[in-house]
């Protein structure tokens, strides 16, 4: 190969000698370039790491009661033996809560939930969401105006009063929370799906497919959605954020995850009367959640700065 | 401009129409025999015919909308089933409490805001700049009950007996008189549409003490409303921030602030005639979207601080499952939401005559 190179030297050597990037790894390679995508990375991954592991790393049960298995009182601060707790106290690294359960190990288990919560709920929004704009694009119309009249009209509602107006309707319950989020996350999607379809249907390359009669299907699905996800990944990264701000202050006001489910809003709704003799039991939730949504922010500002047209160009 | 205003008037009427068809539905999609809800569980059949019919309940659900619509028009939300009192009336007493919370956070949040996205446009990468971000970036992460509660803690326990111990609930200090405005101005007789604007201001005890040159009443309400509007003016607070300083970073750049330079206008004029009022279009819009996450925020705020306020009512009602004053409480809110905006959007033509022009 090399000697058969050496033999011709008129070869013309090519101009460029790296291949072109693509969206993505040029979308990828000015995210790892900013520093707060960076911490929120890994944030992130530090939090799917402790949802993964749960059950490795927590201490105890996240559900059970300590009361008659261990020498420890309701509402206890953290002991660490090797900050110097006494060695004849059972260690909890986070102290105990008010039925005597582990705090530290129901943080630990209440980062699934918080996850799931924002993941399912998001999903499920973008799911429909990007479904009903699609088609509203699509079709024009009056399916358009009434669709998008009806996105217009949930969008009037405060996203928190809304889901607690369908959560009362439906009953508290965390697949019930999941649920009134994931609807009052729809028209943000709806209509961004709506808006990059409309401006998509118009470019040259849509209208050489249909002219060559390509079916409308498929136009849609290898033209259209392709190009209409960068939007939709930003909204959803920083969507994640808000929906497990307001799952958390549903669970906050009795209305979402109930007792004993260790997710962090509940945990500290449950606890708030005792903020001034107990912190901790207000201290170590907040933290966990103020991470968790910091995470998605800066991951979701992150990626809006690196997937956007106007500045790569 | 006038036609503006029409046009976007009449297109919030839509909304708002929508706005009640949900409430409507939403009314009649609670589990349960309203009637039963209504006046208890021992209801005979008899009784409850006589509900239904006087409801309307007993029409088909288009007849229903209408009746609803027409109680509504009339400013009849229902009745409270917990108290037993009109939902109109119970929102009377308790609108002051929030909106007076709310127009201070949002005041707080829009003063603040501008400066630190100001400041942070201005000095660009530097360790000012840096700072502002990750508070602004901390401010929209911190969910507002957490916020709420530590501070409660840091104000009323940590630093208890120091000059910034603060009170963590309640409205005034016990001993605090309050008096309703006409009463203190000697019109203690006074009725009619006057009277009821005079004793709605008087709950705001905030501008009761300024109107009635009350002192003790205003200091003392003021402190109380210190923590509430801190925690409550935190996320539009970061919002504005990171809204001004990214819509003043791009002004900055354009062709126009070169020529302002060029000509040698000195950097205050440049910033603050030149950048600003064309920098500060976007955050109008921001600071009228802010507006329903104080009203979401009114309902964890008002319950960590005690506050009675319409956020905290709403708070007891989904506790006790009140669901008239639910479905009433959200209603108003929404419609609050849209009539706002509504301005926000009129507003906005009237500072950028491209938008109503265009």
């Amino acid at each position: 190969m090399s000697t058969s190179a050496a033999t011709a030297p008129t070869a013309v050597e090519p101009i460029f000698n790296t291949k072109p990037r693509g969206l993505w790894s040029t979308a990828l390679r000015r995210l790892f370039h900013r520093r707060s995508a960076i911490v929120g990375m890994i944030i992130l991954a530090a939090l799917i790491f402790v949802a993964v592991f749960a059950p490795v790393l927590a201490t105890h049960d996240p559900t059970k009661s300590l009361i008659g298995v261990e020498n420890v009182q309701k509402r206890q601060g953290p002991c660490i033996h090797l900050l110097g707790c006494p060695t004849d106290q059972p260690q909890h690294f986070f102290g105990t809560d008010g039925n005597v359960r582990d705090l530290y190990s129901r943080i630990l288990y209440g980062a699934r939930l918080s996850l799931m919560v924002g993941i399912v709920s998001v999903g499920f929004a973008i799911l429909i969401g990007s479904f009903l704009g699609a088609i509203s694009a699509y079709i024009g119309g009056w399916t358009d105006s009434i669709i998008m009249g009806l996105m217009d009209i949930m969008l009037a509602f405060p996203s928190l009063i809304l889901a607690i107006a369908i959560v009362t309707v439906l009953g508290p319950g965390l697949i019930n929370t999941l649920l009134a989020i994931g609807i009052v996350s729809i028209p943000v999607y709806a209509r961004i799906m709506r808006s990059s379809v409309l401006s998509i249907k118009q470019q040259d390359y849509v209208m050489a497919d249909r002219s060559i009669g390509v079916p409308s299907g498929r136009i849609l699905f290898s033209n259209i959605l392709p190009n209409a996800l960068t939007p939709l990944i930003v909204q959803g990264t920083l969507g994640i954020a808000v929906a497990i701000l307001d799952a958390a202050a549903l669970s906050f006001l009795g209305l979402g995850a109930q007792p004993p489910t260790p997710e962090w809003g509940s945990m500290i709704g449950q606890e708030r009367n005792q903020v001034f003799t107990a912190p901790h039991l207000i201290v170590f939730p907040g933290i966990a959640l103020i991470l968790t949504v910091l995470g998605f922010n800066l991951l979701g500002d992150g990626l809006r700065d690196a997937l956007d047209v106007r500045q790569r160009s | 401009m006038i036609r503006y205003i029409a046009r976007r008037v009449a297109l919030a009427i839509p909304v708002l129409l929508g706005i009640l068809f949900i409430t409507f539905i939403l009314n009649r999609l609670i589990p349960g025999d309203p009637c039963r809800a209504m006046l208890g569980e021992k209801a005979t059949d008899e009784v409850c015919d006589a509900f239904f019919k006087r409801y309307g309940l007993d029409q088909p659900p288009v007849i229903q909308f209408g009746y609803y619509l027409g109680r509504v028009v009339t400013g009849d939300l229902g009745d409270s089933m917990r108290f037993g009192r009109p939902v109109t009336q119970m929102l009377m007493e308790r609108l002051p409490v929030t909106i007076e919370l709310a127009l201070l956070s949002l005041l707080v949040a829009t003063i603040f805001g501008v400066i630190l996205g100001v400041i942070a446009a201005y000095w660009q990468n530097s360790p000012v700049d840096v700072f502002t971000m990750i508070f602004a970036n901390l401010g929209v992460s911190i969910p507002v009950f957490v916020l709420g509660l530590l501070s409660a803690y840091l104000f009323a326990v940590v630093l208890k007996d120091t000059p910034f111990a603060l009170p963590p609930s309640g409205r005034l200090t016990a001993g605090v008189r309050v008096q309703p405005i006409a009463v203190a101005w000697g019109m203690p007789d006074l009725g009619g549409p006057a009277r009821g604007l005079l004793d709605f201001l008087s709950q705001m005890y905030v501008i009761n003490g300024l109107l009635t040159w009350n002192w003790r009443l205003f200091a003392d309400a003021a402190r109380h409303l210190i923590l509430p509007v801190l925690v409550l003016s935190t996320i539009p607070m970061s919002v504005i921030a990171r809204m001004t300083r990214s819509s003043l970073l791009e002004v900055m750049s354009l062709d126009y602030m070169r020529t302002a330079r060029a000509k040698g206008l000195n950097e205050s004029n440049v910033v603050f005639r030149h950048a600003m009022r064309n920098a500060l279009l976007p955050v109008v819009t921001v600071v009228g979207l802010s507006l329903g996450g104080l009203l979401s925020g009114a309902v964890l705020t008002e319950t960590i601080f005690g506050l009675t306020g319409v956020g905290r009512t709403m708070f007891d009602a989904i506790s006790s499952r009140d669901y008239g004053v639910i479905q009433g409480f959200t209603l108003v809110i929404a419609f609050t939401y849209v009539v706002v905006n509504l301005l926000v959007d009129i507003s906005y033509a009237i500072l950028d005559p491209r938008i109503r022009l265009g």
